[in-house]
């Protein structure tokens, strides 16, 4: 259908439309008219991608000068892909009613791993070899090589698309990443060279977040991407995470042993090299003299990481003179080296500041700011320079050197713990150097800056404030849609007691307590006993989860549910819970049924929705909060109360509603969907804790059902179940939550529909 | 206790005797019991006849009394559901004879149950299943107007063309997931533990667990009794999951590696569903070292505590557990029923992943599937609660049947014929006297009270007769047209059954009701019916003729 949202024509590729999705695009254009920054949160099953390529691409048609390119930003693989294939839909359905083909050109972009059609290459398993591998064959001296020499094996795939594949942009048209690795067979072009070059002129490009956040590959990939973009972050709720992961290192004495090695390899190479062509050597020197910033012409096949900070932090001088030539920079190195050794031979926790680390450096070793500052920088050079062709060796001294440029030049926002053992196990010497950030709006910042939209997105974003508040954003649009709904397909449940009135809850105090314990294993056998198909069950972490699968399997729980379902579990394995998620889904597919323990911020709980019958239930066994006694955390919570005037217990009770409603999100997956949820604490109940989840699955939560029995919920959860096994039609659905264009465009439905966004 | 003699008393046949047990009672009588070649026989003291008799080849199974019970038993199931006891009375060896017999038993039975047609099985099935086809092949071969195999030709063929899936691979019974729970101990009152096994729960756990299975097939009877075997597979750690392999003197210290190398194979293949595999969901592009729990913490086994990771245990343990579950639940060979997506190979992708990424909001688009009939609940309450008794509110109150009483009242009041609609006297008259017993219309009415004419147990066989003969009728008739020769030859063979069948079956009837004076006009119908084949028969042969001519 076509749709008139605010004068704009936005081309629709349904016959149908949720109100939700009309609004959204509402509220998505006004965005973009400021030329501001947006919060949306939408939930899960309602249409949320569509709606925002729809309404971008009208845009983007309507507005060419304006908005010239969409930056989409997925979580996972199968996500990145699941847009594009939306992507898809749309420009068919584009092509057949304007009847002419438009140039449209949209790709995905991933890793090597997932894009590489080198024969042996792509034969290996793990994105670091592949990357490795990849390298080893496409690195400019590599090629140089090859040039004298025909029979060094380089990428053919590289060679073709070096030589042809820049003359003639990509065709236009959606590419997904088979079809790119297909058009890279056909033409025998490298794939992903191929997709690196044509996101510069794609009008719309897929990929992870990675791409944009992280500035050791932001500074590769998305560098010289158009800054009239539209950039949207889908399934945001995490994005902080994201942006702190890309800024933080951790050493270990096995990085620094792995480092040691590095820095002998180096220095014999420099070694070797001096005696046979010592003249690169000085050639370098002579540049870095220059100040040239990159010493070599760094083609783009040379790194793989860049400079860990951020483009505008990183000095445009030249290096200084202590480290110029390789062997000072290696003994430069060592020194350093040497320094963290001694500084993780500790025997009590410290935590201390950048500038205090630097200081002590400089007392300790009289190393200066300056050349740590340049640290990152100096090694990618002499890795160059040295031609060393197995780059993922180096991953360790890298590692060193990019911790040495982060710590010299952020002197707020990160903070640096040296942990002597872990707190579980103190005889056990294992010494840990965390350099944590600490602001996540260090690492998004550029990305507010650079593009005129940034869209922050999400099924799950309550409660909205606190985004921009610890990002560190304006936006100009923040609203909040809720699912309108004929049927009440979710059945939010809180399960405060058990039958015999013990109090249900996860925290501390009450954790090895028997008879919460046993009565968690009551309300799972109970409801293994009444839900068809599926259930998913979540922990708060790992320990627990086993610690609980341990006495259930004592007290002969486990034996009785299996009587009913089948049972399957996640372990920290990632392969391992592949296999038991695929079962899983098999058990719920051939009818068996079958019960999933899971974890909450486990992979499961992120990144695997279970649609229809493969979670027909969701329990979450007490509210997630984070671990709380890690220092890492308090540190953070510290640097949040002080900068953002943000509580320790609203953040910790943000964050752990956040990922409880994650987890139990992923059984309802649309309209035609449904599910149970719920909530096994009696802590939910709370107004501070039920008021931090998303209004739609707030608004399902009726005070009869805020502190429940295991019996009472059963009672509720048949009722329910039994409704929702009704045949439910599109006839039931529409003028409720389903619209023709006719019922879009009655005055009477807009006003309603004006209603359904719920502006903060 | 072997003996090997042969018998004198069965002067007619002699047979091998394996086994002579004395003192074996049977329905209370004292009694010798004998094992023979083929089959096992009791007779009772001082008489020189068997009177139970079994063949190996009807025995299903046997089974025993538990050790400790003051009978000891043997008892023995037929194929039939009938069942034999036998009671050891011999007090000093009781125990001893029954176990010898027990053991010859087990290796005599697997042996017969091989011999036993698999197709003599499938008929004796669907007899049993079917109660009118076991009485059309009573009625038909046992009194040998056709033979078996010319039944069994065309029902078991006729059965597999029509529903070939149904019959071929009838869906095979999974094994429930708990059935290790359901031999939860019992403790017996004085420091032991009893464990219930039934053939089942031992077939789950050879099904669930090969390793076992083979084990068990090296080891008993060999090395071990089969109680010693299952009573040190519940001893081991084997069995109980939280005990981390230590010793390697137990003989499923070998089945734990076994399953641990299964468990690993099956993760090392990796998950066909690329939407499930866990590995490559992210496009992970943080190297090692970076990120805020880069070092995760305990992920390294060195560090565990031995309830960690026996804790650990459990859970890949039950991972384990399930998943032979389910294997063994579907048939072998087919693997997994999602899809077919090989990860090593690029070049082949198959539909599926495209699919799954191309699932859309179905609800927003127009419906094309064919539209069903909803399920109109008046009351959804009673529809969710099932049914409920009736409650007293339910019943109509006195003042409601008043009320309609009077309302009916007040209706035939107010009654008013409309009599320009209504049939004129004489037509009215006419068909009333049609419609009355033996009007016009009513002819049919007489013979339809045949069930008041005809005693129920000449309306029995009159209904066996019409089965039978419809079974021939349809035999016969299915040879047309007859294009081959094989059919020339079932259509002439099978006109000689239908007269053979009228002529066993159908004259005894008839002179049977002729004896009890009832109208011989019961099985005219079935005449006619044979009459017509006749003709149709007489019809096809005479231009066969003209055609040979």
């Amino acid at each position: 259908m076509k749709l008139n949202i605010e004068g704009l024509l936005v081309y629709f590729p349904y016959d149908y439309i949720y109100p939700e999705q009309y609004s959204y695009m509402l509220e998505l254009k006004r965005t973009l008219d400021a030329k501001g920054h947006g919060v949306l949160e939408m939930p899960s099953g309602t249409g949320k991608t569509i709606s925002l390529l729809s309404l971008i691409v009208a845009y983007q048609r309507a507005f060419p000068l304006e908005v010239t390119k969409l930056i989409y930003c997925s979580r996972t693989v199968p996500e990145i892909e699941k847009v594009v294939e939306e992507l898809r839909k749309l420009m068919e359905f584009y092509s057949k009613q304007t009847r002419e083909s438009n140039n449209f050109l949209a790709l995905a972009l991933s890793s090597r791993r997932n894009l590489c059609i080198h024969p042996e290459v792509s034969s290996l398993r793990f994105g670091k070899e592949v990357d490795g591998k990849c390298h080893s064959l496409t690195a400019s001296y590599i090629r140089a090589q090859h040039h004298s020499n025909p029979s060094f094996p380089v990428c053919q795939f590289y060679e073709e698309f070096d030589a042809v594949g820049r003359q003639v942009p990509l065709p236009a048209g959606i590419y997904n990443l088979d079809d790119l690795k297909d058009f890279g067979r056909r033409k025998g072009w490298c794939p992903y060279y191929l997709a690196r070059y044509s996101i510069l002129h794609a009008n719309i490009v897929v990929y992870s977040y990675h791409y944009l956040l992280d500035p050791k590959i932001a500074d590769l990939v998305s560098k010289e991407l158009a800054k009239k973009s539209v950039v949207v972050f889908d399934e945001a709720h995490n994005i902080d995470n994201v942006c702190i992961d890309s800024m933080s290192v951790n050493i270990t004495r096995r990085t620094l042993d792995h480092c040691q090695n590095n820095v002998d390899t180096l220095h014999n190479t420099i070694h070797k090299i001096k005696e046979t062509d010592a003249a690169k050597l000085k050639e370098e020197y002579r540049r870095l003299v220059e100040g040239l910033k990159e010493a070599n012409v760094a083609r783009e096949t040379d790194v793989y990481l860049s400079n860990p900070v951020l483009p505008d932090e990183i000095l445009q001088e030249a290096v200084p003179g202590t480290i110029r030539t390789a062997e000072h920079f290696v003994g430069f190195l060592r020194r350093f080296l040497e320094y963290l050794k001694s500084r993780l031979r500790v025997q009590h926790v410290i935590q201390e500041s950048a500038p205090q680390f630097l200081k002590d450096i400089y007392d300790k070793v009289c190393i200066d700011r300056k050349p740590l500052r340049f640290c990152a920088e100096r090694l990618q050079s002499l890795l160059r320079t040295l031609e060393i062709t197995d780059i993922a060796d180096f991953s360790a001294a890298t590692l060193i050197s990019n911790f040495a440029t982060l710590v010299s030049t952020y002197s707020q926002g990160f903070t640096i713990i040296i942990e002597p053992f872990e707190d579980r196990t103190p005889t056990i010497a294992n010494p840990v150097l965390h350099f944590s950030c600490m602001d996540p709006s260090i690492a998004i910042k550029p990305v507010f800056q650079r593009f005129q939209s940034v869209i922050i997105t999400s099924g799950t974003l309550s409660p909205l404030d606190i985004y921009p508040r610890i990002l560190d954003f304006h936006p100009v649009t923040m609203a909040s849609f809720t699912m309108t709904l004929a049927r009440t397909c979710l059945c939010p449940l809180i399960v405060g007691r058990g039958n015999d009135q013990v109090a249900l809850s996860s925290k501390f105090e009450t954790r090895e307590d028997f008879a919460v314990i046993r009565n968690y294993g009551n309300l799972l056998m109970e409801m293994s006993a009444i839900v068809p198909d599926g259930i998913v069950a979540f922990f708060t972490s790992y320990v627990y989860m086993e610690n609980i699968v341990a006495s259930w399997y004592e007290q002969g729980i486990l034996e009785n549910i299996q009587r009913n379902k089948l049972i399957f579990i996640e372990t920290q394995d990632a392969a391992e819970t592949s296999m038991a998620l695929e079962k899983y889904q098999e058990a719920c597919e051939n009818g068996r049924g079958a019960i999933l323990l899971s974890v909450a911020r486990g992979k499961v709980s992120e990144g695997i929705d279970f649609v229809h019958h493969f979670g027909r239930a969701v329990i979450m066994f007490g509210v997630p909060y984070v671990y709380t006694q890690s220092r890492i955390l308090k540190a953070r919570l510290e640097y949040l109360r002080d900068q953002f005037q943000i509580r320790e217990n609203d953040f910790l009770t943000f964050d752990a509603m956040r990922h409880a409603a994650q987890c139990v999100g992923r059984a309802i997956r649309g309209k035609t969907d449904y599910g149970l949820m719920i909530f096994a604490d009696k802590r939910y109940a709370r107004a501070d804790k039920r008021g931090k989840l998303p209004r739609w699955i707030q608004e399902h939560i009726t005070d009869g059902s805020l502190n429940l029995t295991v019996d009472e919920a059963v009672q509720l959860s048949k009722h329910f179940l039994r409704q929702m096994a009704q045949p439910f039609r599109q006839e039931d659905q529409l003028g409720l939550s389903l619209l023709t264009l006719e019922q879009l465009e009655s005055e009477e439905m807009l006003q309603k529909i004006a209603q359904v966004a719920h502006q903060t | 206790v072997h003996f090997l003699f042969s018998f004198r008393a069965m002067a007619s046949l002699s047979e091998e005797v394996l086994l002579v047990v004395k003192k074996v009672r049977q329905r209370k009588q004292d009694g010798t019991l004998y094992l023979m070649a083929e089959r096992i026989a009791w007779g009772p003291e001082g008489k020189d006849r068997f009177t139970v008799s079994h063949l190996y080849a009807d025995i299903r199974c046997q089974k025993i009394s538990p050790d400790g019970k003051a009978k000891v038993q043997l008892q023995l199931v037929l194929h039939s559901g009938e069942s034999t006891t036998f009671h050891f009375a011999n007090e000093s060896t009781a125990l001893k004879d029954r176990e010898a017999a027990k053991e010859l038993l087990q290796q005599l039975l697997p042996k017969f149950k091989k011999k036993a047609n698999k197709e003599l099985e499938e008929k004796n099935r669907m007899l049993q299943e079917d109660p009118v086809l076991f009485q059309l092949y009573k009625d038909l071969v046992v009194s040998q107007v056709i033979s078996a195999e010319e039944f069994w030709a065309n029902r078991l063929g006729g059965v597999t063309n029509t529903d070939p899936a149904q019959y071929k691979y009838k869906q095979e019974v999974g094994i429930s997931g708990a059935f290790l729970a359901d031999i939860r101990p019992q403790t017996d009152g004085c420091n032991g533990l009893r464990y219930n096994l039934t053939a089942d729960i031992i077939e789950s756990i050879f099904r669930t667990y090969p390793a076992v299975k083979q084990k068990y097939n090296e080891n008993v009877p060999h090395n071990l009794t089969e109680k010693e075997f299952w009573t040190r597979f519940f001893q081991s750690h084997y069995f109980h999951r939280d005990r981390i392999n230590t010793g390697t003197q137990d003989i499923f210290s070998e089945c734990a590696k076994q399953d641990e190398k299964g468990l690993k194979s099956m993760v090392v293949q990796g998950v066909k569903n690329p939407l499930v595999d866990l590995l490559s969901l992210e496009d992970k592009t943080l190297d090692e070292g970076y990120g805020v729990c880069g070092a995760q913490p305990s992920t390294s086994n060195s560090n565990r505590t031995v309830k960690e990771s026996s804790n650990y245990a459990i859970i890949k343990r039950f991972n384990h557990h399930s998943a032979m579950v389910l294997a063994a639940g579907s048939r072998k060979g087919e693997t997994s029923s999602t899809d077919g997506n090989s990860r090593d190979s690029d070049f082949f992708q198959p539909p599926v992943k495209k699919v799954k990424l191309q699932e859309e909001y179905e609800d927003l688009q127009q419906e094309n599937r064919p539209k069903t009939v909803p399920l109109n609940l008046k009351k959804s309450d009673r529809y969710a609660h099932g049914p409920v008794p009736l409650q007293s509110q339910q019943y109509t109150t006195s003042q409601d049947i008043i009320n309609s009483v009077n309302y009916i009242q007040h209706e035939m009041a107010n009654y008013k014929p409309n009599l320009t609609q209504v049939l004129s006297s004489t037509v009215a008259t006419s068909a009333i006297s049609a419609l009355s017993p033996g009007g016009v219309l009513m002819q049919a009415g007489a013979q339809q009270a045949i069930n008041q004419m005809v005693p129920s147990e000449v309306q029995g066989e009159l209904k066996h007769l019409y089965v039978a003969a419809g079974e021939l009728l349809r035999h016969f008739w299915s040879c047309f047209p007859v294009n081959t020769p094989f059919l020339e030859e079932k259509v002439i063979k099978m006109k000689s059954n239908l007269e053979r069948f009228q002529l066993t079956k159908l004259r005894p009837f008839q002179e049977k009701i002729q004896r009890q004076y009832l109208s011989t006009n019961l099985t005219g119908h079935l005449e006619e019916m044979l009459q017509t084949a006749y003709n149709k028969f007489h019809i096809w042969q005479t231009r066969r003729m003209m055609r040979k001519t």
